[in-house]
């Protein structure tokens, strides 16, 4: 637990976000569970980046939100990727992958 | 489009419906807490390590629930609606001071916006006709031997028409009033002759029928007739079959052609004729003699003219001055004699000018002393609240926040005194049409000019924002400690003396400064208004009813019948209860009708360079005189033996006596009135009578007896010691018994023609001491908001001083003291603006110097009284202070 973590660059905590809600719609602290396990612990995201990110992500009508009952039977905030969503998650794998290799490059110039 | 949609949808609701998303956010966090608690409880922590470990891993909620609300894109509405009510309990806490600042931006902006739109109306709106700037209207001025203005012939308006190159369209146009027969009873009409080109120049429409056709000026064509809507609706019940139906004028025919659209207004402002009448009821083509080219005897005729596309007025004269030039060549006139091109907007505004660009100014003073009161105001709020400031920027505040707060606020006190503003000029607006000061053009087409009034409202937020933002910053740059310590009050001021406070005290010396010449220039109006109405007339004008009595048309055809029937009225109305005495004269003072000619003297040769003699000239009955009690100065009045048989006498006034024989031997002596006249002798002198107004100095007038000369338009007067209205109708049953074709016209008291004669007068008197009390009002807002203000900052100083033994006295002394240092001072550089400013308005004054002492005085007496007024109550304040209370409180 007191390993360092990765600072997430500007911007692609969305990127993220909206890739985690192409399995299945999740609330919350799904969300920031699923990003830690799949990213092997290496990226923690604090809910005070998560939450604002997801109101964000909302108010430009790329995810939905639809309140639920949750496994243990609680009410809960259920994020669901919308059509709008899912174009702008490839634009910006797109985008991610070209910044990526471009830098990539960069760094292996001998 | 559909991100967008979402985008304002999400960010609506995030404002209406901020309390359930917050319950969201707030569920949603406590749902992650308990998520991650239960996470490290299965992880094998105790449950209190585990809601420690969680909450660590999460960080502050607080903040998390403002970022998430951050992130709805709302902040910025909200913080304006936060502003706004805090801006509201801000006001509240304080609603005097709220009060003074709306009272005192609603004036400045109402005034402004009332006045504006009178201007604006009277000199910037352009007139109702198509390219109004292109017309004109033409007049004569002989100014070398006394006429300043008169009508041209229609031979000159041949001569205009064939020689000029400035005019698209030239049109030749005279008023007349008409008899209206083989009705129910006979009326009078005003009506306009004019070629064919006067309503198609006017841009007038049809609404029935058509206008004239351009070949139906010329001579031979049938008697035809247009009506104006609003008479059309009058007196023919809006008669859709009108067109084609026949009506009878002075006896003759006429087939109405056409109805105008009911959008047409022409009326004696824009085409002054020489009959005066006010708003014609019908046009006809013109009379035979103005068809006339060489007919240059008839100068009783008005020219409008529509210059050419891109010739301007100057243009236009000088190519005038070239036909007048040839005129005074060959038809001999006076060396001064020009025909000058007078823009017909001009025309229409006329004398009124100075006055409004008086009012103008005021206007524009009031305005300036609302928003420095408003400055002065902002200020002073601002300066009590340093300490409230001070709590907040404590509490962590940003500066660009604090200086929004601030702002806020007086961009919403700027609206609310533009609100009440808006209120106030509607009020001024429909006073000013109430008043209805006959004789002031244009006021039918007064409205509220909204353009002026959201340039005004510009101006207050402009003032409203320089000066809460002044204080804005300087507030938002507070020294935290000193101002806490001091408790907001110390640090500021001086205590009790305005002298720490410059600007502050050269505000309120500014309004006071700029206050004295408004109520200067009120002042002096009042005072020549009342020189103007105690202006003896010449005549009592008290308890006489009056009326043009028209004895004319085929039926008085014989001058004889004329006479008759005068004398059959006048006795018949003598029998009337109440009615002392009657009489009737050609031309009433104080009304529209006009007489005037030439006249000859017996052993009189006027000196070469000089023209004919010109004087006014009336026929009356005998007891004309002893009705409106003109006094007779020498010899004799008309007596009943002065018939046509006899020889012919008249009476003279005491303005010609005086300037002929001032030896006082008058009477005998005989006059005529041309060449081929007979001589006529005086038989009496009579007391002088304001022909045209009590401020105007009357020409020359001779008198005809109306038996000798038998003319069939007089005008009746009747004096009565019985209701006025009861008279005037029981002598119109009589005229309509006698004989029910004669028109009865104009009817008045003489005292309304009297009040009338001075409504322009009043209505800038008025309007002027409207302002001018506005003004003070404000001053005086302004002097009790500074020194309210100065007592409270200076609390704990007078408590201290009243701690240390002064007596209540004193304290009101050193008040006083402060304001009136203020005050004098504004009110001296006041009257040395007052000297310079109230020379421009000496036209407007009548019997007074622009520099009255008398007014200058009571002025300055009065600004002292208001000033002193608005020390008292804060004075009081101040002494009633109870220092044990104050000092505890700091």
């Amino acid at each position: 637990m007191t390993e360092k973590r990765l600072e997430l660059p500007q911007g692609t905590l969305d990127l993220l976000i909206l890739k985690a809600l192409t399995l299945e719609p999740m609330h919350g602290w799904a969300i920031s569970e699923r990003l830690q396990q799949i990213s092997c612990e290496a990226l923690q995201v604090q809910q005070g980046s998560l939450y604002p990110a997801l109101h964000r992500l909302e108010r430009r009508g790329w995810i939905k939100v639809q309140w639920a009952t949750s496994e243990n039977n609680r009410r809960a905030k259920y994020y669901t990727l919308t059509p709008l969503g899912r174009k702008q998650l490839e634009v910006e794998i797109t985008a991610w992958r070209k910044l990526t290799s471009a830098v990539d490059h960069v760094l292996d110039m001998a | 489009m559909l991100p967008m949609l979402n985008d304002l949808l999400y960010r609506l609701r995030a404002l209406f419906q901020r309390r359930e998303m917050d319950a969201e956010v707030d569920e949603e966090l406590r749902d992650h807490l308990e998520r991650e608690t239960e996470k490290y409880r299965r992880a094998g922590f105790s449950p209190n390590e585990a809601i420690r470990r969680a909450n660590l891993v999460l960080g502050g909620s607080e903040q998390v629930k403002q970022q998430s609300r951050d992130s709805r894109g709302t902040k910025f509405v909200e913080d304006v609606l936060q502003d706004l009510r805090y801006a509201m309990r801000s006001f509240a806490r304080t609603p005097a001071l709220t009060a003074l600042i709306v009272l005192s931006l609603a004036i400045g902006i109402g005034a402004n916006t009332a006045i504006f739109s009178i201007t604006s109306t009277l000199l910037l709106k352009p007139l109702p006709y198509p390219a109004p700037d292109r017309l004109a209207i033409l007049w004569l001025r002989s100014p070398g031997i006394g006429i300043p203005q008169d009508w041209p012939s229609p031979g000159q308006y041949h001569d205009i028409v064939t020689q000029n190159h400035v005019f698209e369209d030239t049109a030749l146009a005279n008023g007349d009033n008409f008899t209206l027969t083989e009705r129910t009873k006979a009326m009078k009409v005003d009506g306009i002759h004019a070629t064919s080109n006067l309503l198609q120049m006017l841009g007038a429409k049809p609404m029935l029928g058509r206008i004239f056709l351009p070949e139906e000026d010329q001579p031979g064509k049938p008697q035809t007739v247009v009506l104006t809507y609003g008479f059309w609706q009058r007196e023919f019940a809006s008669d859709p079959n009108i067109v084609g139906r026949v009506i009878t004028l002075d006896g003759t025919s006429h087939t109405v052609v056409g109805v105008l659209s009911p959008s047409f207004r022409l009326n004696h402002e824009v085409i002054p004729t020489i009959a005066g009448i006010d708003k014609p009821a019908l046009f006809m083509p013109p009379v035979e003699e103005a068809k006339d080219p060489s007919n240059y005897g008839s100068e009783n005729y008005n020219i409008v003219a529509r210059l050419k596309p891109g010739v301007t007025m100057q243009q236009a004269q000088s190519d005038i001055d070239v036909i007048a030039a040839r005129l005074r060549q060959e038809k001999h006139r006076d060396r001064s004699f020009t025909i000058s091109v007078v823009p017909l907007i001009e025309q229409v505004v006329g004398d009124i000018r100075t006055a409004v660009l008086i009012l103008f100014g005021a206007v524009a003073l009031v305005l300036l002393i609302a928003c420095t009161n408003v400055a002065n105001l902002l200020l002073s709020r601002a300066a009590v609240r340093q300490r409230e400031i001070a709590i907040r920027a404590a509490l962590g505040a940003g500066r660009v926040r604090v200086v929004r707060q601030l702002l806020t606020e007086s961009i919403s006190l700027s609206l609310m005194g533009g609100v009440a503003g808006l209120a106030i000029s509607a009020l001024s607006i429909a006073v000013a049409r109430k008043m209805h000061p006959g004789n002031i053009p244009r006021l039918e087409e007064l409205g509220m000019d909204f353009r002026v009034f959201g340039f005004t409202l510009a101006i207050s937020l402009f003032t409203g924002v320089v000066f809460g933002l002044a204080p804005a910053l300087r507030a938002s740059r507070v020294d935290l400690v000193a101002n806490l310590k001091a408790g907001g009050k110390g640090s500021l001021s001086g205590g009790l003396s305005i002298r720490h406070d410059k600007v502050r005290g050269a505000l309120v010396i500014a309004e006071l400064a700029i206050s004295l010449p408004l109520l200067v220039g009120a002042g002096l109006l009042v005072r020549s208004f009342m020189r103007l109405a105690n202006v003896p007339p010449g005549f009592n004008p008290q308890h006489v009813v009056s009326m043009d009595v028209g004895a004319y048309g085929p039926k008085f055809k014989d001058p004889n019948t004329r006479v008759q029937f005068y004398q059959e009225l006048a006795e018949r109305v003598n029998h009337l209860p109440g009615v002392t005495a009657t009489g009737a004269v050609s031309a009433l003072p104080l009304t529209s009708a006009i007489g005037w000619g030439g006249m000859h003297i017996e052993g009189y040769v006027p000196p070469a360079n000089e023209p004919e003699l010109q004087v006014d000239v009336r026929a009356s009955t005998p007891p004309y005189f002893s009705a409106m009690q003109i006094p007779l100065i020498r010899g004799r009045m008309f007596a009943a033996t002065d018939t046509d048989k006899m020889p012919p006498v008249a009476i003279i006034d005491q303005k010609m006596a005086d300037r002929f024989w001032p030896n006082g031997d008058a009477i005998g002596k005989r006059i005529r009135r041309s060449n081929d006249s007979p001589w006529t002798t005086i038989v009496g002198v009579v007391g002088v009578v304001k022909e045209y107004g009590l401020d105007t100095d009357t020409r020359m007038v001779v008198y005809y007896a109306h038996t000798q000369i038998r003319n069939g338009t007089m005008y009746f007067v009747a004096r009565t010691t019985s209701d006025p209205a009861a008279t005037t109708a029981a002598i119109l049953r009589l005229v309509n018994a006698i004989n029910p074709d004669v028109p009865v016209y104009d009817i008045a008291t003489m005292e309304q023609r009297v009040q009338d004669s001075m409504a322009r007068q009043r209505f800038a008197m008025t309007m002027l001491a409207g302002f001018a009390g506005f003004a003070m009002i404000l001053a005086a807002i302004g002097i009790y908001g500074v020194m309210s203000f100065l007592v409270t900052q200076g609390t704990g100083d007078i408590a201290i001083r009243m701690a240390l033994g002064a007596r209540r006295a004193s304290i009101l002394a050193l008040v006083f003291q402060q304001g009136m240092r203020l005050a004098l001072l504004g009110i001296f550089v006041g009257l040395v603006g007052a000297v310079g400013l109230t020379r421009m308005m000496s036209s407007l004054l009548f019997g007074v110097k622009p520099t009255d002492p008398l007014t200058f005085f009571s002025v300055f007496a009065l600004l002292l009284f208001v000033a002193l007024a608005a020390c008292l109550f804060p004075a009081s304040r101040a002494m009633r202070i109870d220092p044990m209370v104050a000092l505890r409180a700091e």
